[in-house]
């Protein structure tokens, strides 16, 4: 309040840039004034087509990014889900592709028992194309599953469980698949992907995952306890808060938002990967933070994420339009990443100091 | 002596989220002499001296050093301008060894490199001036909490500060070190360096100070000679009453029934077999020195550590090892030492606090969410019950609130519900004397209305104003146990010093 | 602000439509390669850009940095700039089969450089070099050396994962060459293989191998280029890394033409190597999608081989500048 009244001493403009600042929609400001000011650059950028590119961008990104908000505000990190994300899409797809060509996957492990000529064993039914999606979701919160147990009751340092659980699985999934791709996958199933209209499946999917994780991290009592593990895991402890399993639980939902993810990407693809999302991480974990989800844990918004992922996806939509060369591309990014950071800290300080 | 003020500050304000925490304070400073500042927590006696330490800049008013307006830029400018500041909370870096605490913000150079043999001289000479002798490579980690106050005031020390200011410098002294402190004290006056000295124990002020100022609500009530003061008008001053004793009357009546009933619990090397009842309605006082296990005992009995024989029982229905929400759920609550570190949320406000224990019963029973409103509003009951100060429920983080305040958030988050068993460890400690006030009332209350209650302290006086039995601790034992009617200060110390006037070992009792 | 705000976005507009229309003038083609991290893709997106840009169409590169995400939402971008034609050196033939199903849906002329869609569902130009044929040629000067030095060779050949359609096509040549009645009696013993999978740690160990169960080895064919360096670490310590014409000169051939065998070739070390003639792919792809793109022809659909050729140390004076390695490493010493 006393910041208020010396507001009211400021110049106008200077009150407002304050409130911007301070503001937790900032990210989203920022993404906005980013574009405003490259848009006479890029005339193509307000097209219909773009901007259904973009969101179609958006929603796997988002997703992931969803869950690894929920690991990063129980003051942890997850590595694992770009693994996850091949992972789950090898085996996804090896389950109910239509057909696969015997000289090239003659000799992979999976040929004979789930994959023959013919496709996998859960093609060519409904009730098994229902069942591989759900295995697809398994995988990943078995690996979160594996993360979260070895964080929460042997005390291992996130970083090194899901480094390793992200080595693990990467190679598993380049192991089933004998490093080829896997494809012919049923039409109903690459509809879940599509998202070549500004409203899609992925969309419904996205908008559904990130409003279901608004509400079970700041209505919940699991949303509750997480943002208590990650400000202080004794003092919730001795409050009652079971904190191992909500240390577990965050995991399991961020392997099963890879898993969604990995199904939006593998139908968008329309094949199997085994290398799906290996260079995805930066997105993910970068979205975030960007967001302002701190990485010490105990601060943390979806809406944060949301903003975080948008701003990532703009960012590289719009350097590709810049026709930059490839060589400036990546400094480009770097530079305005660093700046949005910097205006972050910024941000930071004006927000302690009213 | 000449007796102009070395250090004057007119006027002084300061608001934090519209809340005066200082309001039109003068104050000044001589050389040689010592000023005692002595307020209820959240008087803002900290606000003042953090603005005196550059910590944050007023809102209104001068200062004056020497004669010449002062305004210190940040902390270093304070330092440098000769102000000396030894807070109350541990400042060190445990990490670090104790010569380089004491330079850390201006290690000697040699040419570009950190004089290593400067600093261990230099160390080592503070540290025999304060009568302590540890190789000043030592690492900070390994000292004692009392140790590591020391080398706090050894590095203020180290600094050649001219105006030195102690904030609570005995809270985690032992007797013996508070005396070396307080001869220390002497000796700097005599060198002509200007004292504050701020505490909660008016005994020692009394004692120690020259002049005096109180503080209630930001303000100052009374200011002269400490002379003219005694230990009865100062509480006066400070909380703007008088208050008739230290302890509130007792209301509560132990029962018959048991409310939380421990039977041989042992874990080596920490305690053994342990058996005692606690009575609903009564409040159960725990005595003991540090490491005589009563902390440790407390932590198992909750469920927060393991033990290996045993059994606790809540109301006849036996709690489960190592499982804290166990023993919530079945009744019991326990607020402990530490409370920094384990009592509360510290970057989150009132309302995630208090909704954290019993946050279940705030879930809507058709959509399962937590109905934030209910908690909001429970907080405020509870805030206001427990005479919580604070300016927002939902957005002030616990941490901004003073340690009095922030122990009653740590207790008020136990009360959403009526607990069967209540363990409280240390719950007065470094709080001032209207906050301890209140938490007696409390404990009184709480047992008025039918919990048990049972009290950990290392100060006996507090038990035995508040407590209907005290059990004396000693290494992991129960050496015995008094009843309100055979209180006897004496021979419950020489139970927690296993003393006894027949050299014969007293068994343990129930 | 709101006034502001509502000049600032009417300015945008103007802007979107002059720049919108100034477009259309040029022919723009979109560019998406997968990395630069190895010489022959360098040399390849030089060979295409500077193709291009000589012809005066606008190139949009996009670099997708070893991402097959990033490429497909690259691709998507380009799509939506409304190019007039896509070239792609894509990750892999499966996901050149979903791009071009993106662009025929979006009516662009698509061009597939060097690795082939892994099916024909699609419409597309692809350019392909014909692996069997530029072995076939590199060991034929080979055979031809060594039926000129009269005497009975043991025969070798350093295979690369036979998962991957180019060793197999490559190998194959080898053997067209060498089983070619012309050059029987040439052979002391039939072929050895030298597995590589690829990896050059796997084949430095397998030829140390061979080259013990074998000492006599003098005829050597390496399926790819980039192998060369850990060839030479084999031969030279058993005194048989020698210039051509020297008594223990073992007849050594590549394929690919990167930088490494053309400095070996112009020494003397290396007799030949099998060329991908990347200047001249990059030319008829172009060529063949400036003309879908000319006739109107959304879809064009056309296989391309490039026959390639063999830099051989007889014709290295001539050839050598079609070479992309020697291209290459002319550029660097002309720095």
């Amino acid at each position: 309040m006393s910041a208020q009244i010396e507001y009211k001493t400021e110049a106008g403009w200077r009150r407002w840039l304050r409130r911007i600042l301070a503001s937790e929609f900032f990210v989203l400001y920022l993404t906005i004034a980013y574009v405003l000011c490259l848009s006479p650059w890029i005339p193509y950028f307000w097209s219909m087509g773009n901007l259904t590119d973009i969101l179609s961008n958006t929603w796997p990104l988002l997703v992931i990014a969803v869950g690894q908000t929920f690991v990063l505000i129980i003051g942890g990190i997850d590595l694992s889900q770009t693994s996850v994300l091949a992972f789950a899409s090898i085996v996804g797809a090896a389950l109910i592709c239509t057909s696969l060509e015997p000289y090239i996957f003659s000799k992979c492990v999976m040929w004979g028992w789930i994959v023959a000529e013919d496709g996998g064993i859960l093609a060519h039914s409904t009730a098994g194309f229902v069942l591989a999606i759900a295995i697809m979701l398994g995988c990943g919160m078995f690996v979160g599953l594996l993360n979260g147990i070895s964080v929460a009751a042997f005390r291992m340092p996130a970083f090194m469980v899901t480094l390793v659980t992200m080595m693990m699985f990467s190679a598993v999934a380049l192991y089933l698949a004998g490093s080829e791709n896997i494809m012919h996958l049923p039409d109903e199933f690459v509809l879940l992907g599509d998202s070549y209209d500004l409203v899609s499946v992925p969309m419904f999917i996205a908008i559904g995952v990130t409003i279901l994780a608004h509400i079970l991290l700041r209505r919940s009592l699991f949303g509750m306890q997480v943002y208590a593990v990650g400000v202080n895991p004794m003092a919730s402890r001795i409050s009652g808060v079971p904190v191992r399993r909500v240390i577990i639980l965050a995991f399991v939902i961020s392997g099963l938002c890879a898993a969604i993810g990995s199904i939006l990407y593998t139908a968008r693809f329309e094949m199997g990967r085994p290398t799906l999302g290996a260079t995805m991480l930066m997105d993910v974990v970068g979205a975030n933070v960007i967001g302002g989800v701190s990485l010490s844990g105990g601060k943390g918004k979806i809406l944060w994420a949301v903003f975080g992922v948008l701003f990532f996806v703009i960012l590289a939509n719009t350097l590709n339009f810049l026709n930059l060369s490839f060589y400036t591309i990546d400094l480009v990014k770097g530079v305005v990443i660093f700046g949005a950071a910097t205006l972050d800290v910024v941000r930071g300080r004006i927000a302690q100091a009213s | 002596m000449d007796d102009t003020p070395i250090f004057q500050c007119n006027g002084v304000g300061k608001a934090f989220f519209g809340v005066k925490a200082l309001d039109n304070v003068d104050i000044e400073l001589r050389r040689g002499r010592v000023l005692g500042l002595i307020g209820e927590n959240g008087a803002g006696k900290s606000t003042l001296m953090n603005v005196i330490g550059g910590f944050f800049p007023q809102d209104s008013g001068e200062m004056f050093l020497d004669g010449k307006p002062y305004r210190p830029e940040g902390t270093l400018a304070a330092t440098k301008a000769g102000i000396g500041f030894i807070h109350q909370e541990l400042n060190l870096f445990p990490n670090l060894a104790i010569a380089e605490n004491m330079f850390i913000d201006d290690f000697p150079k040699r040419g570009p490199l950190i004089d290593r043999r400067e600093m261990a001289r230099r160390t080592t000479g503070v540290l025999k001036a304060l009568g302590m002798d540890f190789p000043p490579w030592l690492k900070v980690e390994r000292l004692m909490p009392g140790e590591r106050q020391m080398v706090e005031i050894a590095r203020v020390l180290a600094s050649d500060a001219r105006i030195i200011i102690f904030d609570e410098p005995t809270t985690s002294l032992t007797a013996k070190e508070t005396e070396k402190l307080f001869v220390l004290i002497g000796q700097l006056k005599e060198e002509g360096r200007a004292i504050v000295y701020i505490s909660h124990i008016l005994g020692d002020v009394e004692k120690l100070c020259d002049d005096l100022v109180i503080l209630r609500d930001g303000g100052i009530t009374a200011a002269g000679r400490c002379g003219e003061f005694c230990v009865e008008r100062m509480v006066a001053s400070m909380i703007g009453r008088d208050i008739g004793s230290i302890y509130p009357p007792k209301t509560n009546k132990p029962g018959g029934e048991v409310a939380l009933s421990v039977k041989n619990l042992s874990q080596s090397g920490i305690v053994s077999n342990i058996s005692l009842d606690l009575k609903k309605g009564e409040i159960l006082g725990i005595f003991g020195l540090m490491g005589s296990g009563r902390t440790e005992l407390m932590r198992m009995i909750f469920g927060v550590d393991d033990y290996e024989s045993g059994a606790v029982t809540v109301d006849r229905v036996p709690i489960r090892r190592s499982n804290p929400r166990d023993a919530i759920d079945k009744g019991m609550a326990f607020v402990t030492e530490n409370r920094r570190d384990e009592g509360f949320l510290q970057s989150y406000p009132i309302v995630d606090n208090i909704g954290l224990v019993y946050m279940r019963d705030f879930i809507h029973p058709l959509t399962r969410l937590v109905d934030r409103k209910r908690v909001a509003g429970e907080s405020v009951r509870i805030a206001g019950e427990l005479k919580i100060k604070y300016a927002s429920v939902d957005r002030q983080a616990v941490k901004s609130l003073s340690g009095g305040n922030q122990q009653k958030v740590a207790l008020g988050k136990w009360l959403v519900k009526r607990p069967k068993a209540l363990i409280l460890d240390e719950p007065t400690r470094g709080i001032d004397v209207g906050a301890k006030y209140e938490v007696y009332n409390i404990i009184n209350d709480l047992a008025a209305g039918g919990s048990g209650v049972m009290v950990v302290s290392s100060e006996l006086g507090e038990l035995m104003g508040i407590a209907d039995r005290i059990v004396a601790m000693n290494r992991g034992e129960i050496i015995q146990v008094f009843a309100r009617g055979e209180f006897d200060e004496e021979a419950i110390m020489r139970a927690a010093f296993r003393i006894h006037e027949d050299g014969m070992r007293i068994g343990s009792a129930s | 602000m709101k006034c502001l705000a509502k000049t600032v976005l009417a300015a945008l507009f103007v802007c979107c439509l002059a720049a919108g229309a100034s477009a259309g003038e040029k022919l723009r083609i979109a560019f998406l390669f997968q990395d630069l991290e190895t010489e022959f893709w360098v040399a390849g997106h030089q060979a295409i850009t500077e193709t291009l840009r000589g012809q005066g169409i606008e190139v949009i590169e996009f670099n997708s940095n070893q991402d097959a995400n990033r490429q497909l939402e690259q691709l998507r971008s380009a799509i939506n700039q409304r190019v007039d034609g896509i070239m792609v050196i894509p990750h892999d033939g499966n996901v050149a089969v979903t791009m071009g199903k993106l662009a025929n849906r979006a009516n662009i002329p698509y061009g597939v450089f060097n690795r082939p869609p892994s099916s024909k569902d699609i419409q597309a130009v692809v350019v392909v070099a014909d692996n069997r044929t530029i072995a076939a040629a590199a060991v034929e000067y080979m055979c031809e050396e060594a039926l000129k030095l009269g005497r009975k060779f043991t025969p070798a050949i350093v295979v690369g994962d036979l998962a991957d359609p180019n060793a197999v096509e490559r190998r194959n040549g080898f053997y067209d060459a060498v089983n070619n009645p012309k050059y029987k009696d040439l052979w002391i013993d039939k072929p050895i293989e030298i597995m590589s999978k690829w990896d050059a740690n796997v084949l430095t160990q397998n030829f140390q191998s061979a080259m013990q169960a074998n000492p006599d080895i003098d005829f050597l064919f390496t399926s790819s280029d980039f192998l060369i360096p850990n060839i030479k670490a084999v031969l030279a310590p058993l005194g048989k890394w020698e210039k051509v014409g020297h008594p223990k000169h073992v007849i050594f051939g590549g394929l690919d033409g990167d930088k490494t065998a053309c400095g070996q070739i112009e020494e003397g070390y290396l007799d030949s190597t099998g060329v991908q003639d990347v200047f001249a792919e990059a030319e008829m792809l172009m060529n063949a999608l400036v003309a879908a793109i000319q006739k109107g022809d959304t879809k064009p659909n056309e296989w391309l081989y490039d026959p390639g050729f063999a830099l051989t140390h007889g014709n290295f004076g001539d050839r050598c500048q079609d070479m992309w390695g020697c291209k290459l490493m002319f550029e660097e010493r002309g720095k």
